[in-house]
């Protein structure tokens, strides 16, 4: 049980470090947001589910209330953030922000 | 230049990490702030109020006349807002969008306007037609917002929260209804008139409860006496107290929270903006 839970711990952690770099690193708005949305999906998701796991050790109601709850953040972020990605790209569209080249051209 | 800043930099972090040194130990009981009436808060709220969450009880019990003036205070700001920004004036020009085929009229008489409704839609400078996926969304998340909300202010003498808190929450969910869709959804669902009632009816709930209170035959915000009311609960009456008192709170904060965005946004008009 404990190994599972560090992995997915582990995991999540690795996907958060992967995307605070991605989020330096990106050339542009639009691939920086890239990043700055899966993190709150994917990452979010594994270290949830590794501590409602651990939460699980001892299995009573109160422990299991409380892993249902962690996941329900789960559902709602990973409604909200990827809707929340979508509309910030959107906005940038609209806006007239050009996206990112590899030829660098002027203007 | 920029290793100068960087040394000033470094200084001021060096003197304010200096002085933290000077601060109490984290939980050190003989620190100034917990020496005079702090013990007596510990060692009393639960005997004298049944609230397990101190500090709801101390914000909104024993400094009850505070928390009512900072009611008013929030009040007084959303009035402000409304008095300095409400613009009674109506557009000399409308834009209307025709939405069966995206065509866009401007009606450049003032008395002529058009009705809204599934062949005709409003437009103005900023509009956007609102994103499917943002509205679906947004859908979805308010009503567990709202519900959320009612939950914070409800548990507020239990767990953290209360009507701030709650009040903030659930004006932030009719603010996103207004964001997704857009100001004039709003405006129609919750009108400006229900919105004035609401903040006024929230300081009324305090104020009105320590008046209460008064007629009792207890002093201002003294809500161990009104025991009588509420049969079978007198050894829960201060926290029950509290919970009128926070929902009054959290109506006025409530309301005051989407008449500033409401009167921000559309710059007094109530007809455009996000």
């Amino acid at each position: 049980m404990n190994i599972i839970v560090i992995a997915l711990l582990v995991f999540g952690l690795f996907f958060f470090l992967a995307g605070a770099i991605g989020i330096m690193r990106m050339p542009d708005f639009y691939s920086r947001l890239h990043p700055a949305g899966k993190l709150d999906t994917l990452a979010t998701l594994a270290m949830v589910m590794g501590l409602a796991l651990y939460n699980l050790n001892q299995i009573t109601l109160g422990t299991i209330l409380v892993s249902i709850k962690m996941f329900l953040i789960v559902f709602f972020v990973s409604l909200a953030s990827p809707t929340a990605t979508h509309t910030i790209v959107d906005a940038g569209m609209r806006a007239g922000l050009r996206h990112w080249t590899k030829k660098k051209k002027r203007g | 230049m920029r290793i100068l800043a960087f040394i000033v930099v470094c200084l001021t972090g060096a003197f304010l990490l200096y002085g933290t040194s000077e601060f109490p130990d984290w939980g050190d009981p003989n620190s100034p702030a917990s020496l005079h009436v702090a013990a007596y808060y510990i060692e009393k709220t639960y005997e004298e109020t049944h609230a397990p969450n101190f500090v709801t009880a101390v914000v909104t019990d024993y400094r009850g006349f505070d928390t009512m003036f900072e009611t008013a205070v929030i009040f007084t700001a959303g009035i402000g807002c409304f008095l300095l920004l409400r613009d009674f004036r109506g557009k000399k020009e409308h834009y209307y969008h025709h939405i069966p085929t995206g065509v866009i009229l401007h009606i450049k008489d003032e008395k002529k306007s058009l009705t809204i409704g599934k062949e005709f839609g409003y437009m103005d400078k900023e509009w956007v037609p609102p994103d499917l996926i943002n509205k679906t969304v947004c859908r979805i998340l308010i009503p567990f917002i709202q519900i959320y909300a009612l939950y914070v202010v409800a548990h507020g003498d239990y767990s953290p929260g209360g009507g701030f808190q709650g009040g903030v929450i659930f004006g932030s969910s009719l603010i996103l209804l207004a964001i997704s869709y857009d100001l004039k959804t709003l405006v129609k669902r919750v009108s400006e008139r229900l919105l004035g009632i609401f903040a006024a009816l929230g300081v009324l709930i305090y104020a009105g409860t320590g008046v209460l209170c008064l007629v009792m035959g207890g002093n201002f915000l003294d809500y161990g006496v009104l025991a009588p009311l509420f049969p079978g609960m007198a050894d829960h009456i201060r926290a029950l107290g509290m919970l009128v008192v926070e929902i009054g709170v959290g109506i006025a904060v409530m309301a005051v929270m989407t008449i500033i965005y409401i009167n921000i946004v559309s710059e007094g008009r109530h007809d455009e903006g996000l």
